[in-house]
């Protein structure tokens, strides 16, 4: 019976410490600002359903986020942001793939904040671009916060900028990105 | 004197013209986007049939849904709360992975705390899209600034 019981136990917790090596989020949270010193208002929207999922064992790293749930202050801002610039009807889905190369140096079971590098592939727009960033792991409580921040150059998506809002719409949009994970059951 | 009058009401009318348009251009300018309570659905389904429809032809439910106000008749599976305080209501089968993620408008957070598990609700709300499920995380179809629904 005891011997059982043991078994019973390291059975659970091994499932546990396997089901833990994967987190995600559906609620993440991206934004974007393309204001520039210029700009009359703040051109800025903010997304928070984006899905994020990182495999602790090995710091691969998906997000996956859908241009339509952009939120802007201005209504006619996001129409504009849908039809003329991003064409979410055409283009539904922005995504990232990639992973954290210095993966080793967190540890996912000890609170702090971990610097990290992170490689991939993004893609916005139709076009993709690998692209390398820093960003910051924080581990709190049983849960990861990842939290980027990043500049796109618009031309190397194909994001025409009309000449008439040139000055007014910045050539880099810097994106941040804010993702609290939780443990995939 | 008959020349300079026609000026004078010419010069009138395109001051009004300039005015008015002026303050339509600045109304528009400054639009928000409105709560989307009195707003009429283009579509009106059940979760699980949207759920279906999206996974049988993603392209052709993205041109019929995508930007659409969507009223969502479903179980509510759970109502998830954010580390922001933005709350998510998850429609659909309990049985499957696969889910409408309603996405509360910020605006509706107090009313949306009274909607309870496995309760049948309608949500209305914007159609952002449909997130396969090549992560292993169940798909999902999404839907933004969502309100309740009364009858």
């Amino acid at each position: 019976m005891k011997r059982l019981f043991v078994f019973l136990s390291i059975t659970i917790l091994a499932v546990q410490i396997q089901a833990q090596d994967k987190y995600f989020t559906k609620t993440g949270k991206i934004s974007f600002d393309a204001t520039t010193s210029k700009s009359p208002e703040n051109i800025d929207g903010v997304n928070k359903t984006a899905i994020c999922v990182l495999d602790t064992k090995t710091g691969n790293l998906q997000f996956s986020v859908l241009m339509k749930g952009f939120e802007f202050e201005r209504a006619l801002m996001q129409e504009h942001f849908n039809e003329n610039y991003v064409e979410s009807n055409k283009f539904p889905k922005s995504e990232f793939k990639g992973t954290i190369t210095n993966n080793a140096s967190v540890n996912y079971a000890k609170d702090g904040t971990y610097p990290v590098k992170v490689k991939g592939s993004i893609t916005i727009h139709g076009v993709t671009k690998e692209i390398v960033t820093d960003g910051k792991i924080i581990v709190k409580a049983g849960k990861i916060n990842a939290v980027a921040d990043f500049s796109v150059a618009l031309a190397d998506y194909n994001i025409a900028v009309p000449s008439l809002v040139a000055d007014k719409l910045a050539k880099t949009a810097s994106i941040k990105v804010d993702c609290v994970l939780e443990p995939l059951k | 004197m008959n020349r300079k009058k026609r000026i004078i009401y010419i010069l009138l009318v395109l001051l009004v013209i300039a005015i008015v348009g002026g303050f339509y251009g600045y109304k528009e300018f400054n639009r928000k986007n409105e709560s989307l309570t009195d707003a009429t659905p283009a579509f009106k389904v059940k979760s699980t049939d949207l759920i279906s429809e999206f996974a049988a032809d993603e392209k052709a439910a993205n041109t019929k849904y995508l930007g659409k106000v969507v009223q969502v008749a479903g179980i509510v599976k759970k109502l998830d709360k954010d580390d922001k305080g933005f709350y998510t209501v998850v429609l659909g089968d309990t049985s499957s992975m696969s889910s409408v993620r309603c996405s509360v408008d910020s605006l509706f957070t107090a009313e949306i705390t009274s909607v309870k598990p496995n309760a049948p609700v309608f949500m209305k709300g914007i159609c952002t899209g449909y997130m396969a499920d090549d992560l292993g995380i169940g798909a999902d179809v999404i839907l933004n600034r969502c309100v309740l629904v009364k009858d």
